[in-house]
């Protein structure tokens, strides 16, 4: 556990970067700091391994003032992922990862083979063991900067802008692999940037900065987005956030219609009665395996001769699904809207068709999300609920733009 | 060119005596700038005072030099290659300082922070990372010192310790013998060129990552 007491950094100038911060980062948790630029908080990062010596306050490293450590050796067991990656352009993949075994006095050999596990757990080719760091893509390199500081299993990671140099389907990706990551070895992580959405995304808390070192909110991704304390919060997390909020809530709490469901090969007859009863305006054919092939509207029905059965051909696609185990009610929300019928599909694990989602039962999941929250209370972030550590948080990639429009 | 070959043990003499007197003072030079280099790359205050001071000395023309050295070291005996190699030191430590604190400068800010952030001391940080960083840009200037020394060293052959430069006074002298004056040029083109080859192939070796990117000098 990292905490700040009252850290103020002054600069001779009189610039005050960071001004009385008080901040836990809880162990085995990703804090991430965000604000605009000159907020402070790369400055409080660096605080943590005394790249910078605050004017005032203590910083506590697991209950022991970080000033008891030399600098050297205090460093050397808190891993640094800088932006640009910051390699060592004479030194080779294998090398440059093992650089703190080696300072630590690790023989060479160990040194080695740590690198090359290290290289195995960030997904690089055991073949660029011997390259040098200009062979490499941006992202490849970051992936070394990554390995680097885990070389020597610090408790603690600190990361500056860790993505921020890449384009933006590898930061994306370099994001996924991050969190998953962190599931897998639960450290420490401090990591500053500047992109909202990085810190939605990958953090367990958020700490937002205002201009002047001074903290706005700290708090978890979903009380952010529900429950902004001020105005520069709420304009800083953007004008979507109710959207985004839906991300962390699962799409397993949405009460989804198997009346609208029927399997092909049902007559026409049935198939308009059913239609109905459930007044669905649109009914999903299935098929014997309840998987789906399309939408039937009961005008398409009744243009059917009577006594025919309901086929599988000429049917509106069914669009996108969603997993009701495992993606979010943005993704439902996603699918719905992208939907021609204003419904989407929602799929269990084996790919079947668990039912149908309509707007009615998107907004009652939501205000049921919303009550249970309510009666949580201000008991402090409650991280637990939605899968985490998928790529599905923000459900599948899609095309469209979801959700524009919707009011903030 | 049966000359040459006749007096063969004479040019290989002068050529050796050449060698040292062109290389010693570059060595010199390089051991007196990188400390100095380093210092002012770490106290930029220092620098321009230390730039503006070797720029003078390479402004003052080496036949004076030997002159205000003669009473000190003497045209004859123990210390007479001193007169000419002092100068021709201050000369490399005027082309290398430069390139010393260029390379260290050079150092990606990023690279730099890393080492620090990953528990590089400073004299680690420097011996590891900024040396070896600044090997290219620092042997650049060691070619530059290395042939200006090379083909300066025959100006000594006014004083008598020149070298193959002597090769030029005597071939004057000798109604013009222009066998003699081209022999000359040609060594000292020569072992120009060669020393040159040396230090690339030196640079070449103690930069393996710049392979397969190498830009500029070749």
């Amino acid at each position: 556990m990292i905490t700040f007491e009252r850290v103020t950094k002054r600069y001779p100038g009189g610039t005050v970067a960071v001004d009385a911060l008080d901040l836990e980062v809880p162990a085995g948790k990703t804090m991430v700091l965000v604000g605009p630029s000159g907020c402070g908080k790369t400055t409080s990062l660096r605080m943590i391994n005394r790249m910078v010596e605050p004017t005032s306050g203590r910083i506590m490293l697991d209950g022991r003032d970080i000033r008891q450590a030399k600098p050297a050796v205090l460093r050397r067991g808190i891993g640094y992922v800088i932006q640009q990656s910051g390699l060592f352009p004479h030194r080779t993949i294998e090398d440059n990862i093992a650089t703190v075994p080696l300072l630590a006095g690790w023989t060479k050999a160990k040194a080695r083979a740590r690198a090359h596990d290290l290289m195995e757990l960030v997904g690089l080719e055991p073949g660029l063991a011997r390259r040098y760091p200009h062979q490499l893509s941006g992202g490849q390199q970051q992936r070394v900067g990554v390995a680097r500081a885990l070389a020597a299993d610090p408790p603690v990671l600190l990361m500056d802008e860790p993505f921020s140099a890449v384009d933006p389907i590898v930061r994306a990706s370099l994001q996924d692999e991050l969190i998953k990551l962190q599931a897998e070895l639960h450290k420490t992580v401090v990591l500053v940037t500047h992109d909202i959405e990085e810190a939605i995304k990958v953090g367990d808390l958020v700490a937002i900065f205002h201009p002047g070192g001074r903290l706005a909110q700290v708090d978890s991704p979903e009380r952010l987005l529900g429950a902004p304390v001020d105005s520069y919060v709420e304009n800083f997390l953007g004008f979507d956030r109710g959207i985004r909020r839906l991300s962390f809530l699962p799409a397993a709490g949405l009460t989804l219609d198997d009346d609208a469901v029927i399997e092909v090969g049902m007559p026409v007859a049935d198939a308009l009665r059913a239609c109905k009863q459930s007044g669905a305006p649109w009914l999903l054919v299935i098929d014997s395996q309840r998987l789906p092939l399309g939408w039937v509207s009961p005008a398409d029905l009744e243009m059917l001769p009577a006594g025919a059965r309901v086929g599988g051909e000429a049917l509106t696609p069914y669009g996108h699904t969603f997993s009701v185990s495992t993606d979010s009610l943005r993704a439902a929300l996603d699918a719905t809207v992208l939907s021609r019928t204003g419904r989407a599909v929602g799929i269990d694990a084996d790919g079947r068709v668990a039912g149908v989602t309509s707007y009615d039962s998107l907004r009652a999941a939501i205000h049921a999300a919303d009550e249970a929250a309510a009666e949580a209370g201000q008991g402090g972030p409650a991280r637990d609920g939605p899968a985490r550590g998928g790529p599905a948080r923000d459900g599948p990639a899609r095309g469209g733009p979801a959700g524009q429009g919707a009011p903030g | 060119m049966s000359w040459a070959w006749e007096n063969r043990a004479m040019l290989a003499g002068y050529t050796g005596q050449h060698l040292y007197l062109a290389l010693t003072p570059v060595l010199i030079g390089l051991v007196i700038s990188l400390p100095l280099g380093i210092a002012c790359a770490r106290w930029k205050w220092f620098y321009p005072p230390a730039l503006t001071a070797s720029s003078v000395l390479y402004a003052i023309p080496a036949l004076a030099l030997f002159i205000f050295l003669i009473p000190y070291t003497g045209l004859v005996g123990p210390t007479q290659s001193l007169t000419l190699i002092i100068p021709l030191a201050l000369y490399s430590l005027a082309t290398v300082l430069p390139n010393v604190v260029d390379g260290l400068r050079a150092v990606p800010e990023p690279v730099r922070q890393a080492a620090t952030a990953m528990g590089f001391g400073p004299l680690r940080r420097l011996i590891r990372v900024e040396l070896p960083l600044a090997v290219p840009v620092v042997i650049a200037g060691l070619r530059v010192a290395t042939v200006a020394s090379i083909s300066l060293v025959s100006v000594g052959a006014l004083i008598g310790i020149g070298g193959l430069g002597y090769l030029f006074i005597d071939g004057e002298q000798r109604d013009f013998f222009t066998t003699e004056i081209t022999v000359g040029l040609l060594l000292i083109v020569l072992i120009a060129l060669a020393a040159d080859a040396v230090l690339v192939g030196v640079r070449r070796l103690l930069t393996p990552w710049l392979r397969g990117r190498e830009v500029g000098t070749p």
